[in-house]
């Protein structure tokens, strides 16, 4: 435990470094260059102008998160769904592959306008967007997850016995977990902009983006800064969050035993219990049907050696 | 052979892909509770049969019964195994052995504490709540025999199981394999290339040729059980190794390599 506590504190700290050094090299290059407040203010008053303005900045903020996050869910929900959807059918995806990777060679900014023709200029063409550059990472990397699923995995499914589907939920399904993780953290980065831009073309509810608009038109370049800051935040905190389930959800790419909770309430007895000599309470299915005396050698207790 | 007729028929079984012969006309049968080793060089259509046994490949003639019921190109009857160990990532070993219930009809709190008992028996019990990565090669391939066991069907196709342990471990796999089978009463189909392995487990030797396969020879391993390391040095498992390795390197056997 405290050697975990000591790794989150050295990764803590290196984190704050890293913050440390960008603002550093801000500070550097304003002083390098001898640029003028107006043209770019220093961190700490980009960080101040955040300060002072947050009763304006809150409710843009929230505004620019919710876009962010409703985007990204629909992006993720899509994409992943039409990964199954593509995996089942070669034909399927030789047809929907190329359209997706057009749909992603369209510059988002041409679209965005006919976008709000098309759905108006409420929160609609926003979450559009989010989730039109959200989902293309995650169809891709749902799609390569389900196809490096090992074949020998699926025989060993069949010769169980088991279904189609059921092998499919079993086996190939908690396979697309870890890629499907992957595209969600750039989704993630990626769905800041995306609602940034959403806000740009299509907006009458002011967020971060449209104050970015505004700030810049007027050179208030400390507001500028400071909305970029608090965009830049937003984007790693979902990029973390997602980090964040998927340890939860992947214990054990990161863990050697399963968490007591999942545990199943009969294991205590039978595994760790003295009474009831319960190494042959279960295993009475294996040897009950064996009658004593059957001349198949000795029952070999302590025959197992553990490695 | 302990009696009481065959317990698995593979009857005038061949097997074609696009035109090449991988399995000609090959019969063979199992008696109830045996233990046979299947040797023969790469190439001479083991792991086929094996799927066809199990169901995976129909073959192009020929049937697969199974006492006494065809079960050709059925799945769902026989235990199988692998040399690689395909230990679902996210299951614990406990979680492991029960895959079999998971994936038909479905995991009960009865599955669980029999699984958790079969690996309590044989070595594992403190490693219930382990995900396959935190074990050993070896560990793992008892994990995929538990789970093979689970099935509670009472035939097991092993295909090379052990063969990508390190030499000791295959030598405590095996002992174990003994100890399991001493204990059970289950009709196992061994698969490998180690000639001591294969007499060392089984109650008989099949060879088998390359391309077609058929079956060379039939040898029958009266070494009594139970078995333990002893055996690989006495003078009837050297002479019967022998006899097998003769067989394995007869000019037909070579010839159609």
């Amino acid at each position: 435990m405290s050697a975990f506590l000591r790794k989150s504190a050295v990764r803590l700290a290196m984190a704050a470094l890293a913050v440390g050094l960008i603002f550093g090299v801000w500070n550097l290059v304003i002083f390098a260059f001898d640029l003028k407040a107006y043209a770019l203010p220093t961190p700490q008053a980009s960080v101040s102008a955040i300060y002072h303005r947050w009763s304006i900045f809150q409710p843009l903020t929230l505004q620019t998160i919710k876009e962010t996050a409703y985007g990204f869910g629909i992006g993720a929900a899509i994409g992943f769904l039409l990964g199954v959807f593509m995996s089942a059918s070669k034909t399927v995806q030789r047809l929907v592959y190329p359209a997706l990777i057009t749909s992603q060679a369209v510059p988002i900014v041409a679209i965005a306008a006919p976008l709000a023709i098309l759905f108006g200029f409420g929160v609609l063409p926003k979450l559009v967007i989010v989730a039109w550059v959200v989902f293309f990472p995650v169809v891709v990397n749902v799609l390569d997850g389900l196809a490096h699923v090992d074949r020998d995995l699926v025989n060993l499914a069949r010769v169980m016995g088991a279904k189609r589907t059921r092998a499919f939920i079993a086996i190939q399904l908690p396979a697309t977990l870890s890629p499907l993780f992957s595209g969600l953290k750039i989704g993630a980065t990626y769905a800041v902009t995306g609602a940034v831009i959403g806000e740009w073309v299509a907006s009458a509810q002011q967020g971060l983006g449209t104050y970015l608009q505004t700030a810049n038109a007027s050179l208030d370049t400390p507001g500028v800064m400071g909305a970029t800051i608090l965009l830049t935040a937003i984007g790693v905190a979902s990029f973390l969050l997602v980090m964040a389930v998927e340890v939860a959800a992947t214990p054990w790419r990161s863990r050697s035993t399963a968490r007591r909770k999942t545990r199943f309430p009969g294991e205590m007895l039978v595994g760790h219990s003295d009474s009831d000599t319960p190494d042959t309470k279960g295993a009475r299915r294996w040897f009950g049907s064996h009658p004593a005396g059957v001349p198949r050698g000795s029952r070999s207790e302590s025959r197992s050696r553990p490695r | 052979m302990n009696g009481g007729g065959s317990k698995v028929v593979v009857d005038d079984v061949t097997v074609r892909f696009d035109g090449a012969l991988a399995l000609d006309h090959l019969s063979l049968e199992i008696g109830r509770s045996e233990f046979v080793s299947i040797v023969g060089p790469s190439g001479s259509g083991k792991s086929t049969l094996f799927n066809v046994v199990s169901g995976l490949q129909r073959p192009s003639s020929g049937r697969v019964l199974l006492d006494g019921r065809d079960i050709t190109g059925e799945t769902g009857h026989v235990g199988y195994m692998l040399q690689k160990d395909l230990l679902i990532p996210w299951r614990t070993v406990v979680g492991n052995i029960v895959l079999g219930a998971a994936l038909t009809r479905g995991v009960r709190g009865r599955d669980r504490e029999d699984a958790a008992a079969l690996a309590s028996r044989y070595g594992l019990g403190e490693f219930l709540d382990h995900y396959p990565h935190a074990l050993s090669g070896g560990m793992r391939q008892r994990v995929a025999l538990m789970r093979t066991l689970a099935l509670n069907t009472d035939v097991l196709l092993l295909d090379e199981p052990f063969g990508a342990l390190d030499s000791q471990t295959r030598l405590d796999m095996q002992l174990w394999l003994l100890s399991v089978y001493e204990d059970l009463e289950v009709t196992i189909l061994f698969v490998t290339h180690d000639v001591d392995e294969a007499i060392l487990l089984a109650d008989r030797v099949t060879v088998m040729s390359v391309r077609p396969g058929r079956i060379l020879a039939d040898l029958p391993i009266p070494l009594p059980r139970p078995r333990d390391l002893d055996v690989l040095t006495s003078p009837a498992f050297v002479d019967l190794k022998r006899q097998v390795l003769g067989l394995l390197h007869t000019p037909a056997a070579a010839a159609a390599g």
